[in-house]
């Protein structure tokens, strides 16, 4: 099996800083990859370059072979990529079940059983007439989350899906992330809390300066002298 | 039952609207005719900015590309009114067509900047081709007595914007365009291809101010550059639109028609303060009441959008 | 329109196209301050011009004060005008959408035109104090113009010492930098925003004063400026003051020299085009500026 994505040096500038510089993954189908790394490190500007939310400056991204790099973001979600954002993005002045209606083009029918299921998937289908800007932080993630999974993407990138989110609400979080892998969804996601990323993750990317640092299983990967240094050192 | 009484006092507005002319003065049939004209444009703008929040500042170049088109084929090739404002409402169409492809790609502040600079050059290019629009002298249109029909034909352009409102806000479709408004770039991450839905949006938003651009040439007999793509018009309708509650049905319609009416009732016995008396309802709606009327009661009461 | 251009004449343009410029840029540095500072499009700023240019008109019809020392009076008073209106309506839309401060300052400027009309009527006045040119070998400029840009120049100048040496001007662009970090800094945000929109007030009354002498004086000769000076931070980049400076001058060279080719009414709308062209290709001004 060929990889799902393949990002080859890429690279984005802002300015005079190097957000991402020369950063290579490739990522397999069906499995759960953790992308870790001090903040600014570059990880929500690698997920926005993949995601084509901004263009890149070099480098390219294969997605199932094809390139994606310089489509718009539309598009690319079309082409089967989902992103949560580290700031939660829901539409406030919609209601929880137009925020997933929104979603899809297709059959209205179709796309209501959809957004009811996933309503129920994350067990807020109380609340599916509420406007979403009423709901609390958490609830928000959770919309958030399943507003992704509207079309079924085949892989999903989440921004620090567990930040500000109570231990209930996260293992909730966590165990439909591992429902979508055993469905043979790729999932990668970014994360500080190495607990959740030792139990979570296959395989983590570690991102310093814009420059992947280490990769490999989180074992590993936690007792990389270079990762330590990243995080406690300096 | 609730519903059935709204639909009741509804049909019975529209009965007593399209019986008016057989009783109503001319004066009053001219009036009414220009509430239509005020309801279908602060329509056409809630269509475009209270669903997309994108401030098309500079809407009235669709109501002036109306009426110079229709004006212009009713002199120079002698069409019959009624094909002639339709023209105008496709004119306008072809007009966002060519502003909006460039332009919707501009952002916040600047696509406003931009309306309003556009505006401003269409209403030097209408003096400037004098061959067709007889430039700043302006056109004046062959007599002709149809302020009855031309209400109707208003009327129901008024009606067809607030229907075609409606069909909208209730379809995905506005959905897609209202989370434009909220969040763009989480509404491209999610797949909506913002910049196309933002035209046919702004497409939408052009076709009524272009036919009742045409009928009020028509009805008025005579127009120049400077009457037809005034800025004052396009804070009127955003005024009507802020004050009834941007991003309902209903809300656009009310501001209109209180407005309007205020204008007509006070504003006429106080000619030399009008502007002052205009600029201080602006500041009023601004600050006091962002919302609009409907808006805050949407809000209140947990009331559909579809008000 | 014009097939017979000569050196002469273009040359004649260029300077005239600066003199102009000068203008622009120090009534749009106004502006340009006011949209960096607080992020609001002010339409009054044309209206406030105009405002500037009548007290101009009164001090000279009523007293016969020199024209030139009005300013003076005109800049202090908008100044304080300007403190007013931020401190009482502006500063309650500075983070609203920018169809709130569009709409609040269009207000406004509906109003100052209307209180110009009720004050002065809509008859147009003129201030006749300096006519005739200077003469300089083939070239002739009219002396208002040459000394309103001089005066412009001085103003302006001294307007950017301000902002960069004074402890106030730093306070300033730090404002526009960014709000929080300011605030953090200790910075009274309120207080800075009450400033900077006099300011911008006083150096739009100071283009009035200056025109005053040069164009008729009306209550509705505001509004073009106001158009004008979106242009220039267009041009020059929104937030990004010395490229107002640039825009400005740009902007007087452009109409002038399309004036060689193009009539009045036409050379109009060059402008207009001007500003939605380079929002189309480079929204973030042709010198750079900060993206929003
Ligand atoms: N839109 C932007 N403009 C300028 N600099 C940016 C922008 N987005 C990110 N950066 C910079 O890029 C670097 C990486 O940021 P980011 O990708 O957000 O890091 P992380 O998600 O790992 O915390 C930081 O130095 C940040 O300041
Ligand atoms: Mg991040």
């Amino acid at each position: 099996m060929p990889p799902i994505l393949e990002v080859t040096n890429l690279t984005k500038r802002f300015g005079g800083v190097t957000a991402v510089n020369r950063v290579s993954l490739s990522l397999d189908a069906g499995r759960i990859y953790g992308l870790i790394g001090p903040n600014g490190s570059g990880k929500t500007t690698l997920f926005n370059c993949i995601t084509g939310l901004v263009r890149r400056d070099a480098g390219e991204v294969r997605f199932k072979r094809r390139r994606i790099d310089g489509l718009k973001p539309h598009q690319v979600f079309h082409h089967g990529i989902g992103r949560t954002f580290q700031v939660i993005r829901v539409f406030p002045e919609l209601t929880a079940l137009e925020n997933l209606m929104v979603v899809t083009t297709g059959d209205h029918a179709r796309a209501c059983r959809r957004a009811g299921e996933l309503l129920r998937f994350v067990k807020i289908e109380s609340l599916a007439g509420e406007y979403a800007g009423n709901l609390s932080y958490g609830q928000q993630k959770l919309l958030e989350f399943i507003r992704v999974l509207m079309t079924d993407p085949e892989l999903i990138l989440l921004d620090e899906p567990a930040a500000g989110v109570n231990r209930t609400l996260l293992n909730e979080l966590l165990d439909a992330v591992r429902a979508l892998r055993d469905r043979g969804k790729t999932i990668l996601l970014v994360e500080h809390d190495m607990k959740v990323v030792m139990g979570l993750c296959e395989t983590v990317f570690v991102l310093d300066h814009g420059e992947k640092l280490a990769e490999g299983p989180p074992g590993v990967i936690q007792s990389d002298e270079r990762v330590i240094e990243a995080y406690f050192g300096r | 039952m609730r519903r059935l009484g709204l639909a009741a006092l509804a049909a019975l507005a529209v009965v007593a609207l399209a019986l008016y002319p057989l009783e109503g003065t001319g004066y009053g049939v001219r009036v009414m005719l220009q509430l239509f004209m005020w309801i279908a444009l602060a329509q056409s703008w809630n269509l475009i900015s209270g669903l997309t929040g994108y401030v098309s500042f500079g809407h009235v170049a669709f109501y002036g590309m109306g009426a110079y088109s229709t004006a212009i084929v009713i002199v120079r090739l002698g069409w019959p009114w009624l094909p002639a404002a339709l023209l105008g409402g496709a004119m306008a169409m072809v007009l966002a067509l060519v502003i909006g492809w460039p332009c919707l790609r501009l952002k916040g502040p600047y696509f406003a900047i931009a309306m309003l600079g556009l505006n401003e050059v269409l209403r030097v290019a209408a003096s400037y081709f004098e061959g067709l629009t007889g430039g700043g002298l302006g056109l004046s249109l062959p007599t002709l007595h149809a302020s009855v029909p031309i209400y109707y034909a208003m009327g129901l352009t008024a009606a067809g914007v607030t229907l075609l409102t409606y069909v909208i806000l209730t379809s995905r479709f506005g959905l897609r365009l209202m989370t434009i408004r909220e969040d763009e770039v989480a509404a491209e991450a999610m797949g909506i291809d913002t910049h196309r839905y933002k035209l046919y949006a702004f497409l939408l938003s052009a076709v009524a101010p272009g036919i009742v651009g045409g009928l009020s040439a028509r009805d008025q007999g005579y127009i120049e550059p400077i009457s037809v793509f005034p800025l004052l018009m396009t804070i009127t309708m955003i005024v009507m639109v802020l004050f009834g509650g941007k991003g309902t049905i209903w809300g656009p319609v009310l501001g209109a028609v209180l407005l309007f009416t205020f204008q007509e009732l006070v504003w006429a016995r106080f000619i030399y303060l009008h502007q002052l008396l205009f600029g201080a309802i602006i500041v009023t709606v601004v600050l006091l009441m962002p919302r609009g009327i409907l808006g805050v009661l949407q809000q209140k009461y947990n009331l559909p959008r579809t008000i | 329109m014009n097939p017979f251009i000569t050196p002469v004449m273009l040359g004649q343009v260029i300077i005239s196209g600066l003199l102009a410029g000068s203008l622009y840029a120090m009534v749009a540095l106004g502006l340009g301050l006011i949209f960096g500072v607080m992020r609001v499009l002010n339409i009054a700023h044309g209206p406030l011009l105009m405002l500037g240019a009548y007290v101009t008109f009164w001090l000279f019809s009523t007293v016969g004060l020199n024209p030139y020392l009005s300013l003076l009076v005109s800049m202090p008073l908008l100044y304080l005008l300007g403190m007013l209106l931020q401190r009482f309506l502006v500063r309650r839309v500075v983070d609203a959408p920018e169809l709130s401060s569009l709409l609040l300052t269009f207000g406004v400027s509906i109003a100052l035109v209307n209180v110009a009309q009720l004050a002065f009527t809509s008859d147009l006045r003129a201030v006749e104090y300096l006519t005739g040119s200077f003469v300089l070998g083939p070239f002739a400029f009219s002396k208002s113009r040459v000394i309103a840009c001089a005066i412009a120049i001085a103003i302006t100048v001294s307007a950017f010492l301000f902002l960069q040496k004074t402890r106030l001007g730093k306070a300033i662009r730090a404002v526009s930098q960014s709000r929080e970090v300011a605030q953090v800094c200790g910075i009274n945000v309120g207080r800075i925003h009450m400033i900077a929109f006099g300011l911008a007030s006083a150096l739009a009354a100071a283009g009035g004063s200056l025109v005053a002498v040069m164009v008729a004086i009306q209550p509705e000769m505001g509004q073009v400026y106001t158009f004008k000076s979106f242009l220039v931070i267009v041009l020059g980049g929104a937030g990004n003051y010395p490229g107002a400076l640039l825009g400005g001058l740009l902007l007087g060279l452009i109409e002038q020299v399309s004036s060689l080719f193009l009539t009045t009414q036409v050379n109009e709308a060059v402008a207009y085009i001007l500003l939605v062209l380079v929002l189309l290709v480079r929204p973030t001004g042709l010198l750079g500026g900060r993206a929003s």
